[in-house]
């Protein structure tokens, strides 16, 4: 821990989990960058704060070697700077630019949400946590990558496992075992499916990594596709639910996007915004730093929460509320910088332009469950876990 | 060093001086001028560094590339003829008098 910081202890990681914005609240007004103590790390919570670090990767960069992600995923280019970084970025380019996005996996991801809706419909009800928004974000994810041959109940397992990898700071055995499967596991299906794209070249991003100006070899294209495995699949399924959820407790606002469907844009934004899927993710402190009136040493990490950063009032009035004619704002559940999430267009498609308008459209007077609440959880990564809803059928 | 007037969408004008080499982007983030998010940090994945150029300034900064001239299409006010990335404009000493206008909103 590094001098001239706060400690703050009056929170426990249970609580956190629960509901990390109180604490958030806390730290903006007395400490915005604290020692965590119940976690063991720094945390800066204000939106200025993250956006200074974000913009210097000199002192701030992505690269730890202590980093559990290398661990449980390989190096993959999110704990890499400068060119080295930008080298993996470019070539994964050819996958996920937003022309992409929209004249290449539109079309296929429209038939997806299509066809689970289908299989839903008679039913009436549903959990669309695990019926909908988890195979939506899985069966997508199945093409983006280039594992076309894979079941995608076996995509959320491996997802899973990882992000669990690297999360795992108890350093437990059992949850190493099922990373170290998971990784296995991506890296023979990975295996399986090169030959045929060397062969035949797609849109996929392993198929970009191998045909890549500048190719990135083996090693390079396991890590960054494992990291894509973890990245690509919880956040864009637990974006779905909170934007459904955020509809469905506020009708008005519901109302005026039925009858304005270019609104469906900014309920995507203002859900990230909301409840961010990814809560917070680590950055190295290469030298003694000044920042948000503490001092870091060079060695230490420091934890950025971009979702205490969504609220911050210094940027959004009233953050907690979900409000789509908000005063429009950048916010940075995407992150920032050369890390500027890379995934940011299609998942603005696949879940703000498909997979949430068409069950507005498609399952009639879609309402939540009376007679189930809606379950929010997390911290590091956070989103309803649970989301039952009826409708006409 | 070139002079760069930016032009908010409610007709206030900032003038700078910017070296030449550098982004038209870090040129106005270094200046403090509002309107430019850049929320990438100048490496072409945000769309939030949208502007409008001046018809010889436009001129003078070239054609735009292939991905730039695809990422434009998904700026948060519609692109226009001079519409460019400000991170993808390196300032020029050819800069004289450069009208930089930034859109009504970036997000
Ligand atoms: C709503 C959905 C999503 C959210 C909120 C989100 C959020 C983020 C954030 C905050 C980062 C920065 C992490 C860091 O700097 O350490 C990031 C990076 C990344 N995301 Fe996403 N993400 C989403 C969807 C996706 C999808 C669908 C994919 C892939 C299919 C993806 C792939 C990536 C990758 C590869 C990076 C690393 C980029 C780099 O290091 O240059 N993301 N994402
Ligand atoms: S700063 Fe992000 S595209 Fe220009």
């Amino acid at each position: 821990m590094a001098i001239g910081v706060r400690s703050y202890d009056e929170v426990s990681l249970a609580q956190l989990r629960a509901d990390p914005y109180p604490t958030y609240r806390t730290l903006r007004a007395e400490a915005p960058v604290a020692w965590l103590a119940p976690a063991g790390i720094h945390l800066a919570t204000r939106f200025d704060d993250i956006m200074r670090i974000e913009k210097d990767h000199e002192t701030f960069p992505a690269l730890d070697l202590r980093s559990l992600q290398i661990k449980a995923m390989g190096h993959s280019l999110m704990r890499r700077d400068g060119a080295d970084h930008g080298r993996q970025r470019r070539a994964l380019d050819p996958t996920f630019a937003p022309g992409v996005a929209k004249r290449h996996w539109q079309p296929l991801f429209e038939d997806i949400a299509n066809d689970i809706i289908e299989g839903l419909y008679e039913q009436g009800r549903a959990d669309l946590f695990s019926d909908f928004a988890a195979p939506l974000a899985s069966r997508c994810l199945m093409h983006i990558l280039g594992l076309t041959q894979i079941d995608w109940r076996d995509l959320c397992r491996w997802s899973q496992a990882l992000m669990d990898a690297t999360g795992n700071y108890g350093d437990d055995p059992a949850i190493w075992a099922r990373g170290k499967e998971a990784y296995d596991s991506i890296d023979r299906a990975i295996e399986a499916r090169v030959p045929e794209l060397q062969e035949a070249p797609d849109q996929s991003a392993i198929s970009s990594m191998l045909h890549a100006e500048d190719p990135l070899d083996m090693a390079d294209l396991r890590a960054n596709a494992k990291v894509i495995v973890g990245g690509g699949l919880n956040e864009p399924r637990d974006a779905t639910c909170t934007a459904v959820l955020g509809m469905l407790t506020n009708p008005d606002q519901l109302a005026r996007v039925r009858e304005d469907e270019t609104l469906w844009r900014i309920v995507f934004e203002e859900a990230v915004r909301w409840i961010a899927p990814i809560g917070l993710y680590p950055r190295r402190v290469a030298r003694r730093v000044e920042i948000g009136g503490a001092v870091l040493e060079g060695g230490d990490a420091i934890g950025l929460s971009v979702a205490s950063a969504c609220h911050d009032e210094d940027h959004f009035d009233d953050g907690e509320r979900f409000d789509i004619f908000r005063k429009r704002s950048p916010h940075l559940a995407f992150g920032a910088g050369p890390h500027f999430c890379l995934g940011t267009w299609i998942a603005r498609m696949q879940v703000g332009q498909i997979g949430v308008p068409a069950l507005f459209h498609r399952l009639p007077n879609l309402r939540l469950d009376p007679d189930h609440e809606p379950a929010i959880e997390g911290w590091v990564f956070r989103g309803p876990t649970s989301l039952r809803v009826v409708w006409d059928a | 060093m070139p002079k760069l007037t930016f032009v908010q969408s409610d007709g206030t004008r900032m003038e700078i001086s910017a070296e030449a080499g550098r982004s038209v982007m870090e040129a106005a983030i270094a200046n403090s001028i509002p309107g430019i998010v850049a929320e990438c940090g100048g490496s072409m994945a945000c769309a939030t560094c949208h502007v409008f150029l001046d018809d010889a300034t436009a001129e003078l900064a070239g054609p735009l590339a292939a991905d730039e001239d695809d990422m434009l299409d998904f700026s948060a006010v519609p692109r226009r003829a001079t519409s460019r990335l400000s991170c993808q404009v390196q300032v020029a000493d050819t800069f004289k008098g450069a009208v930089i206008t930034i859109p009504e909103t970036q997000v």
